[in-house]
């Protein structure tokens, strides 16, 4: 299942892009995060301090992801 | 200002720019009251900075901004808690964030205040993206 996962701050920024389309063996964050560590070597390190959020919720990796969900990598963040 | 029903006064704000100068005030019956404002410093990493962009993620942002704050006042049993968070650009020396809280006594408003920037700075989609002077 193809999945675009959104980017922010400095995961953008180490990507070199706002958005990554990514291949899920299955539709679900986990599968994502893990699709995002092989596709995309930039972010690799940061990722086991990541989270994903569907539709502006955070999610844990069992989460089912479906075609129209709006997911994005939320990690390195800095407020304050 | 009061709390109704004795529910805390939970208000947040994302907004442009720099912050001006405060504008909310302690409620009643409020012992304490602490403004913690967050300052763009002239040195990041060493380096000379000119700004601090700060990037949201809209409406995750100020939800999960608005949640902690909710969090926070009824763990700590605050009077009041209001968020005001910058977006955009911020220069050197100027104000990005501002927290302020209303508390009966002083020990729940300083715990609630570390508490507060301690899980946004680790969980809120929020970043900030530096602007370095040229060297």
């Amino acid at each position: 299942m193809q999945v675009t996962v959104l980017l922010f701050g400095p995961q953008a920024t180490l990507a070199g892009t706002r958005e990554v389309v990514v291949e899920a063996a299955s539709p679900t964050a986990g599968a994502v995060l893990e699709a995002l560590a092989d596709s995309t070597e930039s972010l690799a390190t940061s990722l086991p301090a990541s989270r994903l959020a569907v539709n502006h919720e955070f999610v844990d990796a069992s989460h089912a992801i479906h075609p129209d969900d709006e997911v994005a990598l939320i990690g390195m963040v800095s407020g304050g | 200002m009061s709390s109704d029903l004795g529910k805390p006064i939970v208000e947040v704000a994302v907004l442009d720019g720099p912050l001006g100068k405060p504008t909310s005030e302690a409620p009643a019956g409020a012992g304490a009251w602490l403004v913690f404002e967050g300052i763009v410093r002239p040195l990041e990493e060493g380096r000379r900075l000119v700004a601090l962009v700060y990037e949201a993620y809209p409406p995750m942002t100020e939800r999960e901004l608005r949640r902690l704050a909710a969090e926070t006042a009824a763990e700590q049993g605050l009077l009041a808690i209001h968020v005001e968070h910058s977006v955009g650009w911020v220069g050197v020396d100027e104000i990005s964030f501002r927290l302020s809280i209303g508390s009966r006594h002083r020990v729940e408003g300083i715990a609630a205040t570390d508490k507060f920037i301690h899980a946004m700075k680790r969980d809120v989609p929020l970043w900030k993206n530096p602007v370095w002077a040229p060297e």
